[in-house]
């Protein structure tokens, strides 16, 4: 799966990014599919906006994004789920779990709406990032740090061709984050899927194809 | 680990926020709304069924009527002035509501009539004839053909009653059942001087409808053709089958052109009024029920989804669509739309068994089963609630991101 990006200005940024020389804003870019992307985003620069920008979240923007032959401009919320559920996967910096349920039911209520992960392979990771011991506590009692390994695992217990990921170790000391990167890495190339990195700060956690200043 | 259903999942996120009391309280309303609609629909249905005669409601009177031409101080001594001309007759087929016209042709030849068992009791009488498909009864042995010596007669009803509470009593004379005037034979005389004919009659059966003494209309027209061949045989009343004799028009029609009938017949005119306001009452009354039971359920839903915003939002990232979560939803409320529903159907069957029961009681068929009218208003009732129900539930979810 390809994605182009055509000339995106995020609206409330429009002003701003003209100050200084974006190499994603009001650019022209083709990421090719299984391309690992690192877009380094100082504070203020709108790192989470493009995330969410690609993720369909937002459409407050001027030109186009287009994920092969989905158009985020013109795309429909049936089409837009389906894109969600088998092609793009995404770990939110705040990582969005579901409070009220368990570590195990967060992980279940997405590895079920595809069932192409088996339960045996969502444990094995959970156990790999150091929280199966966690599996029946509520989210809300978990650590920001179990949090983010939670939230990794349940990216990739679906289909998905590309991989999003927004400041996805933030709150990792490096063994963890040194295990998540084998874990994503292992599952990507599984998968065959390109990977999209926004941090602040320039990192080699993967080995970048392609690293952007935003 | 165990590997978790994905609807409970999803359940816990949706529908933990429900409120019990809320739920109760919009069932409820919707079901006293249905109910009352069907009970408004089984109240016109079954009037209607009385009305129009279809189940055989004879001994009401409301689907045959005997009409006349009123006696009038000027029309007393003219001789005719009571009989329907054919012109009448043809205007008279063509009124509202009238669906067949049937003529009661009475004897024109002397009828003489003596009971040989009662000392000799004896006295001149009059017959009649109507055509058989306006009888309520034809019993055995109602068919004389000539060179018969029997002639079958049928009695009204009530001039046995007229016989039973007011003569024999006041002349002491015993009272008689309907079994023991069958029995007995009655000889008959007709014609006058030398020529007359004598038949043994016999009472085969009575009626509720026809305030006459009836014979086959075959006897009439051999007496009429026989012994007074020169006279117009026109009727001085005829009988109508009529749809709904409450109808106004109807009423008017009889009043305009100066025509009696029995005016407890018409008593349903009157009553129909009445059955219409409270069956519009009702109907009135249930819809606006059914609306504040629909609102309440919509509220209902509306504040489910809205306590759950955080959960459905969420869910819709993961990459839930918006179709599955919308059918979800639906297949938790529709089943109990359902089950609301289904309970006032039974309420709706249970009364049905009752009327018709009642019904029975009072001489009046009914069927023992609610008519397609109830039905059809619990289908679109249903119908219109599902529609608004999955509306605002699409909607709901449809706002969220």
């Amino acid at each position: 799966m390809r994605l182009s990006l055509e000339h995106i200005v995020p609206i409330p940024l429009k002003e701003k990014i003209n100050e200084y020389n974006s190499r994603v804003w009001n650019q022209q870019l083709t990421f090719n599919s299984g391309e690992r992307v690192f877009i380094q985003a100082p504070s203020g620069t709108g790192k989470t906006t493009l995330v969410h920008f690609l993720y369909g979240l937002r459409k407050d923007y001027e030109g186009k994004i287009h994920w092969s032959a989905f158009k985020m401009h013109e795309i429909n919320r049936e089409q837009l789920s389906q894109l969600r559920a088998s092609s793009v996967s995404v770990i939110f910096q705040d990582m969005r779990l579901f409070p009220e349920l368990t570590t195990w039911e967060n992980i279940e209520v997405k590895r079920r709406l595809t069932n192409t992960v088996s339960e045996y392979d969502a444990e094995k990771w959970l156990d790999r990032l150091g929280v199966k011991h966690k599996a029946d506590s509520p989210a809300s009692k978990l650590s920001y740090g179990e949090q983010q390994r939670v939230a990794i695992v349940r990216a990739l217990v679906q289909p998905f061709e590309w991989l999003i990921m927004d400041e996805p170790f933030s709150h990792l000391d490096y063994a963890n984050r040194q295990r998540a990167i084998a874990l994503i890495d292992e599952v990507a190339t599984m998968n065959r899927a390109g990977l999209l990195l926004a941090d602040l700060d320039d990192n080699d956690y993967f080995t970048y194809s392609r690293k952007l200043l935003l | 680990m165990k590997p978790l259903k994905q609807s409970r999942l999803v359940q816990k996120l949706l529908l933990r926020h429900r409120s019990n009391n809320r739920l109760w309280a919009a069932l409820i309303a919707l079901f006293a709304g249905t109910t009352l609609l069907l009970v408004a629909v089984m109240i016109w249905w079954n009037f209607n069924l009385i009305l129009s005669g279809t189940h055989d409601n004879d001994s009401l009177g409301s689907t045959f009527l005997t009409i006349g031409k009123q006696v009038t101080d000027q029309s007393m001594g003219k001789k005719g002035a009571s009989l329907f001309t054919p012109k009448e007759i043809s205007t008279i087929e063509n009124a509202p509501q009238v669906q067949d016209v049937g003529m009661l042709v009475s004897n024109r030849f002397p009828v003489y009539a003596s009971l040989s068992v009662a000392n000799g009791f004896s006295t001149d009488m009059f017959l009649e004839a109507v055509p058989d498909r306006f009888m309520d009864k034809q019993p055995n042995g109602w068919s004389w053909e000539e060179g018969n010596t029997q002639v079958p007669i049928i009695l009204s009803s009530d001039f046995l009653n007229l016989y039973n509470y007011g003569f024999a009593l006041s002349q002491n004379l015993p009272q008689l059942s309907q079994t023991t005037i069958q029995a007995l034979a009655f000889d008959i005389t007709i014609g006058r001087g030398l020529y007359t004919e004598q038949y043994t009659g016999r009472v085969v059966g009575f009626s509720d409808r026809i305030s006459s003494v009836l014979v086959p209309q075959s006897f009439i027209e051999h007496g009429n053709k026989t012994f007074a061949p020169n006279v117009p045989v026109a009727p001085s009343r005829l009988i109508l089958q009529v749809k709904d004799p409450s109808d106004k028009r109807f009423a008017e029609f009889l009043q305009m052109n100066g025509y009696t009938t029995n005016a407890e017949q018409l008593r349903w005119n009157k009553m129909r009024g009445v059955v219409d306001a409270v069956a519009t009452g009702t109907g009135i009354l249930a819809l606006l029920l059914m609306g504040i039971g629909t609102l309440v359920f919509i509220l209902f839903i509306e504040l489910t989804i809205a306590k759950a915003e955080a959960s459905l939002s969420l869910l819709l990232q993961m990459g839930y669509s918006p179709r599955y979560l919308g059918m979800f939803m639906l297949r938790r409320f529709v089943p109990l739309i359902v089950i609301t529903l289904m309970a006032s159907a039974i309420i709706a069957l249970i009364l049905q068994e009752v009327i018709a029961a009642k019904g029975n009681a009072l001489n009046v068929t009914l069927p023992d089963l609610p008519g397609w009218p109830v039905w059809v208003a619990l289908a679109a009732s249903a119908g219109v609630l599902l529609a608004f129900v999955s509306r605002s539930i699409f909607k709901a979810i449809n706002q969220e991101q």
